[in-house]
């Protein structure tokens, strides 16, 4: 009989019931840090106000910057654990674990000193204006003077699921959301603290589960415990780890910066509520994005196994399947955006300037929804059938290629709709390659059988 | 059981490191196993053997090939495990090392067996190299080619074999600390040195 959880059950158990087990939990996780996210803009554009959420928006890249030097080292070390507890070596595991949290320090303290001692410029480069500016350095400060806390809970979190422990770091992910949603109201409208309450809720809900995550990893019955002598920085560790990390952290910096030049480019052609405009439609593509990048992430093992089983009909079947999967998540959020764009935008807001421009705006994002998520599940697949190479060319073409040419030069001719327009426009034609990449490799395959 | 005894073999392309390990098995009457385990890691496995080939040994860890071999993510998404990476393989393959060591005494040739039989203290681990001109000798007739393409093809060989072994087993490539013995074959000649091993296993495993 095949055993549960042995590779060969890849290659025998129905699709279905595969993709479900493997693609649960990850929908689930990632669908509590969207939420989290967009509770936390909700909270603040009723709480505190319209330009808040404005000053939101702008600090987006520079959060994401700190999630990237945060990957830079989770990801990497993540592999390495998982690949030396494969051979049962607990020694370099467990070095592995000491390692990542100096590191983290290191790079969380670095990060914050120099973002703190430049904290106004920064956000003035990244679109801030002097009516957002305040609210901005406000959540900044706060949320970068708990950077160490966040760097350590989200490399630790990572570390937790290569240690065999992917249910205890998805609590410890939807029990920060739950603090974070229980805290952040009480801040900002019980005790006023306004876009501080906000920023202190977020930093108080990873310190809570940066010491559940402690207390774990302090306990020698573990395998994997922090152990004297195990958090001396070891050369090998550090860069097999950053060199695994490095084109994690490469993507995640081209993100920050195309959100960059779109919030430079709405603040030059709508103003402030323009870019909180896209702090909301943002928060709300991210939702149905991130229950895809779950499905994705539970297709990877099903449609690498077979693939390389040369079961070419299993990856079919779970290829479709996602992708069939993906299109209805992205249809459901492309129907609602379309038919109740102003009732999305009203949870977000009450103040009808800003409503006024969320409504157009989720109109022509959100176009072609239904489509890209095609485009995602290619991506994913390429790098689960072991071509990184057309996964990172696949996403390079939607966020950089064709996202960064549109936003330099659409917005000169249509303004804020310019910014909107060249959105739908790169998935559109990041959608027409992936399908002639997809449809190149079918072939290729079936060639091949 | 408990007298079951494992040899692995590290060597330098060109050293003589595969035919030693397949005479000192013969002449212990133990298995040997060198590229048999990619056969037998696809059949447990059901995967495609070109996959474990292409894996074979070579392990690129710089930035680059960090870069283009894209570990993780290109969202905020979790790591996420996915077959087909030089990770899973290994794995796989290691697992297979495993499984033969339980089954009888054997000695390995190559893909960190040291390393993944380091638990087991009835395992010697031995490393071969030689003088590069007779490493050179001997890949030029073996592939056929002149003198100066295959010093190319061992420095390529070395490059590849040392970054593997670094990156999966934590340990360093030809350095003495990593084995137990380490000889070069050029001194004794391979006959000679196959005898020197075999009386260090001899003593090791009191045969």
């Amino acid at each position: 009989m095949v055993q549960k959880g042995s590779p060969l059950a890849l290659g025998n158990e129905s699709v279905w019931s595969l993709l479900l087990q493997y693609a649960i939990p990850s929908v689930i996780a990632m669908t509590a840090m969207s939420l989290y996210n967009i509770t936390d803009s909700i909270f603040i554009g009723h709480g505190v106000g319209a330009l808040a959420i404005s000053g939101l928006a702008i600090s987006f890249p520079l959060m994401n910057l700190s999630a990237a030097f945060g990957t830079l080292v989770g990801v990497g070390a993540s592999a390495l654990m998982s690949l030396r507890l494969g051979q049962k070596d607990y020694s370099t595991a467990n070095k592995i674990l000491g390692n990542v949290l100096v590191l983290n320090l290191i790079l969380g303290l670095s990060y914050t000193v120099v973002v703190l001692l430049f904290l106004d410029q920064i956000l003035i480069f990244f679109g801030a204006s002097s009516e957002t500016l305040p609210y901005a350095r406000d959540f900044m400060t706060i949320i970068t003077l708990g950077n160490v806390v966040t760097h350590m809970y989200f490399g630790l979190n990572a570390l937790m699921r290569a240690t065999g422990n992917p249910k205890r770091s998805m609590y410890a992910t939807i029990l920060s959301v739950i603090i974070n949603v229980i805290l952040a109201p009480l801040f900002i409208f019980g005790f006023k603290w306004g876009i501080r309450g906000a920023a202190l809720a977020t930093v108080i809900a990873q310190t809570s589960m940066l010491i559940w995550q402690f207390s774990y990893f302090r306990n020698k019955e573990n395998y994997i415990h922090f152990q004297n002598g195990s958090f001396r920085l070891k050369r090998k560790i550090v860069t097999d780890s950053m060199s695994i990390g490095m084109a994690p952290f490469l993507m995640n910096t081209a993100g920050s910066i195309i959100i960059i030049v779109i919030n430079q480019n709405l603040i030059k052609h709508g103003g402030d509520l323009a870019v909180g405009a896209y702090g909301i439609i943002n928060r709300v593509a991210a939702l149905f994005a991130m229950v895809v990048f779950g499905l994705n992430q539970g297709m990877q093992p099903i449609a690498g196994y077979n693939f390389g089983a040369k079961q070419f009909d299993r990856v079919n079947t779970v290829l479709k399947l996602t992708i069939l999967l993906a299109s209805a998540v992205m249809t459901v959020g492309f129907l609602i955006c379309e038919i109740f764009p102003h009732a999305v935008a009203s949870a977000f807001t009450t103040e009808e300037d800003l409503i006024d421009i969320v409504v157009p705006g989720l109109h022509i994002v959100m176009i072609f929804f239904p489509i890209i998520g095609f485009q995602m599940v290619a991506s994913t697949f390429f790098q689960s059938i072991g071509m990184p190479g057309k996964a990172i060319f696949m996403s390079l073409t939607r966020q950089v290629l064709f996202l960064l040419p549109c936003l330099l030069i659409l917005p000169s001719y249509f303004g804020v709709k310019g910014v909107w327009y060249s959105m739908p426009a790169a998935d559109l034609l990041s959608s027409i390659i992936a399908t002639y990449l997809l449809i190149s490799q079918y072939r290729k395959s079936y060639i091949k059988q | 059981m408990k007298k079951d005894y494992f040899i692995t073999i590290g060597r330098q392309l060109g050293s003589g490191g595969r035919i030693i390990g397949e005479k000192l098995a013969a002449q212990l009457g133990i298995s040997f196993y060198d590229k048999e385990l990619i056969q037998i890691a696809s059949q447990e496995s059901g995967l495609g053997k070109e996959y474990f080939e292409q894996a074979d040994e070579k392990k690129s860890y710089s930035i680059f090939g960090g870069l283009f071999g894209l570990r993780g993510s290109l969202a905020d998404e979790p790591f996420s495990t996915y077959y087909l990476n030089d990770e899973t393989l290994f794995k796989i393959q290691s697992d297979v090392i495993r499984k033969l060591a339980d089954k009888g005494s054997c000695l390995f040739v190559g893909r960190c067996a040291d390393y993944v039989l380091s638990e087991n203290p009835r395992c010697l681990n031995i490393y071969i190299s030689a003088d590069m001109d007779d490493r050179i000798k001997r890949i030029a007739e073996l592939h056929k080619m002149t003198a100066e393409k295959a010093r190319d093809y061992i420095e390529k060989a070395d490059k590849k074999r040392a970054g593997y072994y670094n990156y999966f087993s934590n340990k360093v490539w030809g350095e003495a600390e990593s084995y137990h013995l380490c000889v070069n074959s050029s001194v004794l000649g391979i006959d000679e040195t196959i005898t020197l091993i075999r009386h260090f296993a001899e003593k090791r495993f009191s045969l």
